[in-house]
């Protein structure tokens, strides 16, 4: 189990390393893929190029909120 | 017809071989060249396989899309990653030279051991080259199965073409590697990520049927919106900064009255 966990930590750090990028970009790819399976949404797939763009900015964009409200690195400000 | 056939093959062939080479030079000159011409070999030999037993039946049995969704994201997370790193340091949210420290201690203690570590394969380097060189190599054979399918000997004329341009383009490439070493790490890194999340949001895009405006050409508008972002970004962050260190002092000092006031 240890190994199991150990092995999949290992390929989480080496593809990602952080989660909020894990997280927005898998949220951003769902979104997509519901804009382009779901009828309903059909509307919207004029669009997706600009929210694919959007969700990849929002992301980064997060993942530098964070490590700006971080305390240590208020402290080293 | 049949030059017809050569440079269709040629020209759509040079922008994938291009866009393969961009990676395997940014994976040669950040990580290693051993890592990337190892990740690329191993890409040509595993497209000789598909193509040698698939052959034309390729073009049907190989989902294209699905191929560039898997390697667009992976393209995103790890371009994210690098991104995200360089404007930390560039923004002085990390030092510049930690990682550099971090390498010099790594590269002492693999000397000891009698390692060379700047020559050891490096899984990432691997994995950059041998992912782009395979995505875009099964590009290309599916130009050449393409455009060789509408003429006599149109398979061998479009592999022609299509070889013609590869040469090509590793020999620009040859040129400008030298020039690329001598930029500073942090640049490259800012670089390489912007890069990496430019062909990431592009594969990804086209995966779930985007068609970008001006086809690849829109790799360029992507990588300057991107670059302005990050620039923005980084520029946000030095502003911030001194406001976050008032807000630490202010609350510091609050607490610190609140403290006295509770234990004077």
């Amino acid at each position: 189990m240890n190994v199991i966990l150990k092995v999949i930590l290992a390929v989480y750090n080496f593809f990602v390393g952080d989660l909020v990028i894990l997280i927005g970009v898998v949220l951003t790819m769902v979104i997509l893929a519901l804009i382009n399976f779901v009828g309903a949404l059909a509307p919207l797939r004029g669009g997706s190029g600009i929210i694919l763009i959007v969700g990849v900015l929002a992301t980064l964009v997060a993942t530098l909120g964070r490590e700006v409200l971080r305390p240590e690195n208020k402290q080293k400000a | 017809m049949q030059w017809a056939i050569v440079i269709a093959s040629f020209l759509a062939s040079a922008v994938e071989f291009v866009e393969a080479f961009t990676l395997v030079l940014v994976a040669g000159i950040t990580v290693n060249w051993r890592s990337a011409i190892v990740g690329a070999l191993g890409a040509v030999a595993t497209l000789a396989v598909i193509i040698a037993t698939l052959g034309v039946a390729l073009v049907t049995l190989v989902p294209i899309e699905v191929l560039r969704f898997v390697i667009g994201f992976l393209l995103l997370l790890f371009g994210l990653k690098w991104l995200k790193n360089a404007i930390q340091r560039y923004s002085g949210l990390k030092l510049l030279h930690d990682e550099e420290a971090i390498y010099a201690a790594n590269l002492a203690e693999a000397r000891a051991r009698g390692e060379n570590r700047g020559r050891r394969l490096d899984p990432f380097g691997v994995v950059l080259s041998y992912k782009s060189v395979l995505l875009e190599g099964l590009e290309v054979a599916f130009i050449v199965i393409s455009f060789g399918g509408s003429g006599a000997n149109g398979i061998g004329l479009a592999t022609l073409g299509a070889a013609a341009a590869g040469l090509l383009v590793i020999l620009v490439g040859a040129l400008v590697r030298a020039p690329l070493q001598r930029i500073p790490e942090n640049t490259l890194k800012f670089i390489v990520g912007i890069m990496l999340t430019t062909f990431g949001t592009f594969w990804s895009g086209e995966s779930f049927g985007i068609n970008w405006p001006l086809s690849d050409l829109f790799l360029l508008i992507l990588a300057a919106l991107y670059l302005v972002v990050s620039l923005l970004l980084i520029t946000a962050i030095k502003q911030r900064k001194p406001r976050v260190a008032a807000a630490t002092t202010s609350f510091g000092a609050n607490v610190s009255s609140q403290e006295k006031e509770a234990h004077p």
